[in-house]
């Protein structure tokens, strides 16, 4: 049997399905005969002496490989074993006769209500822990075991419906020898993480859960995406051999992260890093990279247990323009909203978030926020090579607003004897359609502008690049985003002003030719896209690019398309 | 039954790390540990972590610690002078 997907991250592995479907409780509440209520404490009681020694077990494995972790599994114990929970649920179980389960979902879900709806960040921050208590002693209670991708017991290639941040921060990178979910495509979370571990991962194969057995032993060609189950021997042995193949050639492309982007004909290609977490592997990779060309702010907003300060900001920012020196850095000031939810602002819920209050428009309603950073960004920029971009622009009247907040937190700072780099250039990402449409009104009013081809492709061909049920009406090579592209360079171009992109599209070894070809001479990607990148471009001559774009802006249809650039790349 | 009366003095309050502590703390004694915020009538069961943070006692805020049992006057004593001795 072969299953068809996206691959998303190169690689030929051989190995042990594990089927990874995380337990999901569901209790009813149901009652039990007075009879038995001493049973039905009994059997509480060891329902949570389970749980409490699964938890002894992972904080002694987590102790030393990762210590805040053990420090969240402490808190975990430490509600497990509280005192006041635990009277409620025998109370329940005694004096209502509720069975254990729905006792404890009970007990344990009006907690999470009073906690979460606190005004104390923190507070809210302990309903998620008790949460995942609540889940753990359900599990326990239907005799489920814990499923994890941290410690694995034997290296497997995961198959999952898909993959939460939860499950991959920290996965077992050992172990995990590739990955296949149901759901995703090249741009979702899984499949950049996949690419930043080097785990091979085809993606977007439905039914992948029930169609493949756990513990049988598969192919998963991360090239062609396809995963082979039933192979014989001879069929195996030719895998393996192509499974060396592709890692020979991928260390070959490793060798070219060092060397500079320059096309045959001596053309220098800007080749820059994306950068979402300002980890120490992340900015491992300034060196090889040309600067910044799209700073990820989000994360400071998503991960932690509050919203980050206006000094904590100034901190990685300044980190981060540090790591590059003089190169520049492009801060993309939070881009929240749309598939990246943050329950703590509290905003009213959306129909269609991607068409709602994000990026820039989120940041105009909660002056509060877009102050702390814009403050925190102008600050750092003392310390580096600082460019401030805008995400989610559609219109002038929008852009003028965020410059002149801008100006006025300058002002607040010189006003406050703040040092700061007055120059910073300001820029916006090219996302909206109505806004690349008016490049040429545009072009005046900015430094810069960067195109993020994922959100422009969705707005394009108006397909939620978050539904696989519209899947394959989100085309990253529809004729469309090409002609939109070459005219965003055209048009900013002949103004003068920068065009980069930075969207999935900017590290994708098929399109670079085709960007290059329309005069994008800036590409912004991840660490793990960049040597290939570079491979790419040392490969290619102006003339040769710029006649394929040519080509590529009259063709019909993707699919057309996307053989056409495969037949160039393997020419 | 022995009460003293105590104030939060810390910046983070009764919150996060220095709760946690207060209820390893306060478990470690035999008697009846409770907390009543200074002008209300609930009494939070102050061995639970969970009681603890639902009460959410704030910088600056007033409270009545309360013990009953063979060590209360030790319990009470020497929990006061951890909530004052909190730092952070």
């Amino acid at each position: 049997m072969r299953l068809v997907g996206k691959p998303v991250s190169k690689g030929v592995v051989i190995g042990e399905v594990l089927l990874y479907e995380p337990f999901k409780a569901t209790p009813v509440v149901t009652y039990i005969e007075k009879s038995n209520v001493e049973q039905a404490v009994r059997a509480y009681e060891e329902t949570r002496a389970r749980a409490k020694a699964e938890l002894d077990e992972l904080e002694a494995r987590m102790l030393e490989r990762d210590p805040d972790k053990a420090a969240i599994i402490y808190a975990h114990r430490e509600i497990l074993l509280d005192p006041a929970m635990d009277e409620e649920i025998r109370n329940l179980i005694q004096n209502d006769l509720m069975s254990p389960d729905a006792a404890i979902d009970q007990t344990y879900s009006t907690y999470i209500m009073v906690l979460g709806k606190s005004k104390n960040e923190m507070m809210r921050e302990r309903a998620s822990d008790l949460r995942d208590v609540k889940t753990r002693l359900l599990r326990c209670w239907a005799g489920e075991k814990e499923q994890n991708l941290s410690s694995l017991e034997k290296p497997v290639i995961v198959v999952a419906d898909d993959l939460y941040p939860s499950d991959t921060v920290s996965l077992d990178r050992e172990n995990v020898l590739g990955i296949v979910t149901q759901v995703g495509g090249a741009t979702s979370h899984t499949a950049i993480i996949a690419r930043s571990y080097e785990i091979p991962a085809v993606l977007g194969i439905p039914n992948a859960m029930t169609k493949l057995t756990a513990g049988e032993q598969v192919v998963l060609d991360a090239v062609t995406g396809e995963v082979i189950t039933g192979s014989g021997e001879e069929e195996l042995a030719a895998y393996r051999a192509k499974a060396e193949k592709v890692k020979a050639e991928l260390l070959e492309t490793k060798t070219y992260l060092a060397t500079e982007p320059v096309t045959t004909d001596g053309r220098h290609i800007s080749v820059r890093l994306n950068v979402a977490a300002a980890n120490d592997h992340e900015l491992s990779g300034a060196e090889y990279a040309d600067g910044c060309g799209l700073f990820r702010t989000e994360f400071l907003y998503l991960n932690g247990d509050h919203l980050p300060t206006e000094d904590e900001q100034y901190e990685t920012y300044k980190k981060v323009l540090e790591a590059f020196g003089d190169k520049p850095v492009i801060l993309r000031t939070m881009d929240i909203g749309g598939d990246k939810q943050l329950d703590r602002l509290e905003l009213p819920k959306e129909d269609n978030p991607f068409l709602g209050i994000r990026g820039l428009r989120l940041s105009l309603v909660r002056p509060e926020l877009f102050r702390a950073q814009i403050r925190a960004a102008l600050r750092a920029s003392v310390h580096g090579n600082l460019r401030i971009m805008m995400p989610m622009v559609g219109a002038l009247d929008e852009i003028r607003k965020a410059k002149a907040f801008i100006a006025e937190q300058g002002a607040a700072l010189d006003a406050e004897g703040i040092p700061w780099n007055h120059e910073v250039p300001v820029g916006i990402m090219i996302e909206v359609p109505s806004v690349a449409l008016i490049a040429d009104l545009v072009a005046d009013e900015v430094d810069f502008v960067s195109v993020g081809t994922n959100d422009l492709t969705q707005y394009l061909c108006a397909a939620d690049r978050m539904n696989p049920a519209v899947k394959p009406y989100y085309q990253d090579y529809h004729p469309g985003v090409f002609r939109m592209l070459g005219h965003i360079a055209k048009t900013f171009g002949a103004a003068g002003k920068p065009v980069s992109v930075c969207g999935e599209l900017g590290g994708d070894t098929l399109a670079i030719p085709v960007l290059v070809g329309l005069g994008i001479d800036k590409l912004s990607m991840g660490l793990a896209s960049m040597a290939a990148a570079k491979r790419v471009i040392r490969g290619l001559n102006m003339d040769e690019a710029r006649a394929l774009a040519e080509e590529v802006k009259n063709m019909k249809t993707e699919t057309e398309i996307r053989a056409r650039l495969e037949a160039f790349a393997a020419r | 039954m022995y009460s003293k009366q105590i104030k939060i003095q810390n910046k983070t309050g009764l919150h996060a790390r220095p709760a946690s502590e207060f209820v390893s703390q306060a478990g470690k004694f035999k008697s009846k540990i409770e907390l009543q915020r200074v002008g209300e009538e609930d009494k939070y069961n102050a061995k639970s972590i969970i009681m603890l943070l639902s009460l959410g006692l704030a910088q600056g805020e007033e409270a009545v610690l309360y013990a009953d049992g063979e060590d209360e006057k030790e319990a009470v004593e020497t929990l006061a002078d951890l909530i004052a001795s909190f730092k952070e």
